[in-house]
């Protein structure tokens, strides 16, 4: 449900891929940009939906912050390790945007399992993800991972340790991917209730 | 037989008759071409008189009957119209003869000044063929056979329609594989070009076939048009899909750029007043050359303590390339800090168009800042928690 009526386009702000577009959106109507979107080089898609689920009763400047604080914590952490590194010192991601992407990659599930009533018993059935969805799944488990802490521990230094852990393939959100992932290997017997 | 022959040598005259009233018009679109091929075949005329005597189905006779009264009813309300123009024509003091249509509308517009929003609901005064929707002529001769194939579809223009585009595309297939076996390649030069257009909607279709259609046969109908028009070799039926297109107004050249003003001091100026978002009202002046000093109701940026409402001000700047070349003063009211920052940002690149190029301010209207943002608060409904959210469901 949109105000604005279905042939309206929504805004693309990058200039390069304005120009490929160009000529079929000339007599397009666009959308207006969103109050959240910019073109300065601190934009990113990703980290912009991350801070969407950080956010709690429409607080966007205190998730904004949250975040921004997590960032300063993840450099600062990868620039002690590349200092301590003895050589080999390539390898050290200190970009905190790059580690944020790929710890999301890393847990990012591909299955999930599904209950469906067949025969009067419910069946775990193992069903793939679209990938919106898949993206979701492991935000919502990397906050989780981190809201469950002590109180003496502010969220942005947990939520920065479970990035770091999951961007090099460890920690607990990796694990629970992994766990699901196991699980749906083991039902895989019943991966045709999906259809019959 | 020789009853049937008669019948349709009547509908054929009736056709050309139309046909002459069509080109008489002088209707230049494609649109005009396309509604005039159907009217032909639609449009009720004064029934035939000599049909009569023959022995006359029931069908036949019904609408002999309802055509003749719709021809009566058809002349009498034309015959008001005439009359109507001419009071209106006297009251203000213009030449009966001359009195346009566009005159009529200034005449009742002054006449009857209405208050209400909905321009619908306002008085007005048209000619009885617009005010009364054509009808679709019989369909069936005297002994009650229908002349379409597809009758009995209840909609036979609109399935014919179907028919025909589906032909076209099977004609283009049949091209584009003989030319495929030649080693032939379909002309890049003249490829068609439907960037500007867009299929008749959904009423103006309806009105081209003067039939009712469902919006599932809409769907059919774009589906297939789509399909026609996505083949390589679509320009060879060009004349075929032009009359199912419509042009689409250009959106680039559709609003006119400011030209700056100067003020005392030697420099460029635009103000762009009424710059609106959710509840907040600004008025937005930009200032050429300037060293990017921004004022908001007599502060500095600052005003914003939010850091994403402070991107959202420099946002068009930096898109532009014009950060630190020109100086904003904006005044406020209303709103909370999102909506007023909203509300500067669609100000600030309003007026930069007066100092980009025009490339450029085709580039801003597809980043979408020169959209005005009409979204408000949705209202919380009743029996609902909020304007979306449900109370829990509770059984008993």
């Amino acid at each position: 449900m949109s105000v604005y009526p279905q042939h309206f386009v929504d805004p693309i702000i990058n200039k390069s891929l304005q120009k490929e577009k160009a000529h079929e959106l000339s007599h397009i109507p666009i959308k207006p940009a969103l109050n959240v979107s910019t073109d300065s080089i601190f934009y990113g898609e990703l980290k912009q939906k991350f801070t969407n689920y950080i956010l709690k009763e429409g607080n966007s400047a205190l998730a904004r912050e949250l975040l921004t604080k997590t960032f300063e914590i993840i450099k600062r952490t990868q620039i002690e390790r590349l200092h301590l590194a003895k050589g080999d010192k390539g390898s050290i991601i200190t970009d905190a945007e790059t580690l944020l992407i790929n710890a999301i990659e890393n847990t990012r599930p591909l299955l999930h399992l599904s209950a469906i009533k067949r025969g009067g018993v419910k069946y775990q059935v193992p069903i793939p993800l679209t990938e919106k969805k898949s993206y979701f799944l492991a935000m919502k488990w990397i906050l989780e991972a981190a809201r469950e802490k002590e109180r003496k521990v502010s969220l942005p230094e947990k939520l920065a340790w479970e990035i770091l852990d999951a961007a090099c393939g460890q920690g607990r959100v990796v694990k629970r991917k992994d766990d699901l992932h196991r699980l749906c290997e083991s039902n895989r017997a019943y991966a045709h209730y999906r259809w019959s | 037989m020789a009853l049937r022959v008669f019948g349709l040598n009547i509908i054929k005259n009736n056709r050309n008759i139309l046909q002459n009233v069509g080109k008489t018009n002088g209707v230049p679109t494609n649109q005009g071409a396309a509604a005039a091929l159907y009217a032909t075949q639609v449009t009720v005329e004064a029934a035939p008189a000599a049909v009569q005597k023959q022995k006359v189905s029931k069908a036949m006779k019904s609408y002999l009957k309802r055509a003749n009264e719709h021809d009566e009813f058809m002349k009498t309300q034309h015959l008001e119209f005439q009359i109507g123009k001419r009071h209106l024509a006297n009251m203000m003091g213009a030449d009966a003869e001359t009195f346009t249509q566009e005159d009529i509308n200034e005449a009742i517009s002054y006449l009857f000044p209405s208050g209400l929003y909905d321009k619908k609901a306002r008085p007005t005064m048209r000619t009885p063929d617009e005010v009364f929707p054509a009808r679709k002529a019989a369909e069936f001769d005297e002994t009650g056979r229908p002349f379409h194939s597809m009758f009995y579809t209840a909609k036979p223009n609109f399935f014919q329609l179907l028919h025909d585009i589906v032909e076209e595309t099977n004609k283009l297939n049949d091209l584009e594989e003989r030319m495929l076996r030649r080693g032939n390649k379909p002309d890049e030069n003249q490829k068609l070009e439907t960037a500007g257009f867009q299929l008749l909607p959904k009423e103006h279709l309806e009105r081209v076939l003067v039939e009712q259609i469902a919006d599932i046969e809409y769907q059919n109908f774009s589906n297939s048009m789509e399909r026609l028009i996505a083949s390589p070799y679509a320009y060879k039926s060009k004349a075929f899909i032009e009359r199912f297109l419509k042009p689409l107004i250009d959106q680039s050249k559709q609003l006119e750029v400011p030209k700056p003003k100067i003020d005392e001091q030697g420099r460029q100026y635009i103000t762009t007043y009424e710059c609106l978002r959710k509840t907040a009202r600004a008025d937005v002046t930009v200032r050429l050359p300037g060293t990017g000093k921004i004022t908001i109701n007599g502060q500095d940026i600052s005003y914003f303590s939010v850091e994403q409402s402070k991107e959202q001000l420099l946002f068009p700047l930096h898109f532009c390339d014009m950060l630190g070349k020109v100086d904003v003063e904006a005044n406020v009211e209303g709103g909370g800090t999102s909506g007023q920052a909203g509300a500067i940002r669609w100000g600030i690149a309003m007026s930069l168009r007066s100092f980009v190029d025009q490339e450029m301010i085709e580039s801003m209207r597809l980043a979408g800042l020169l959209t005005r943002d009409y979204r408000r608060r949705e209202r919380k409904k009743f029996g609902q928690e909020g304007a979306r959210r449900k109370y829990t469901w509770k059984k008993r």
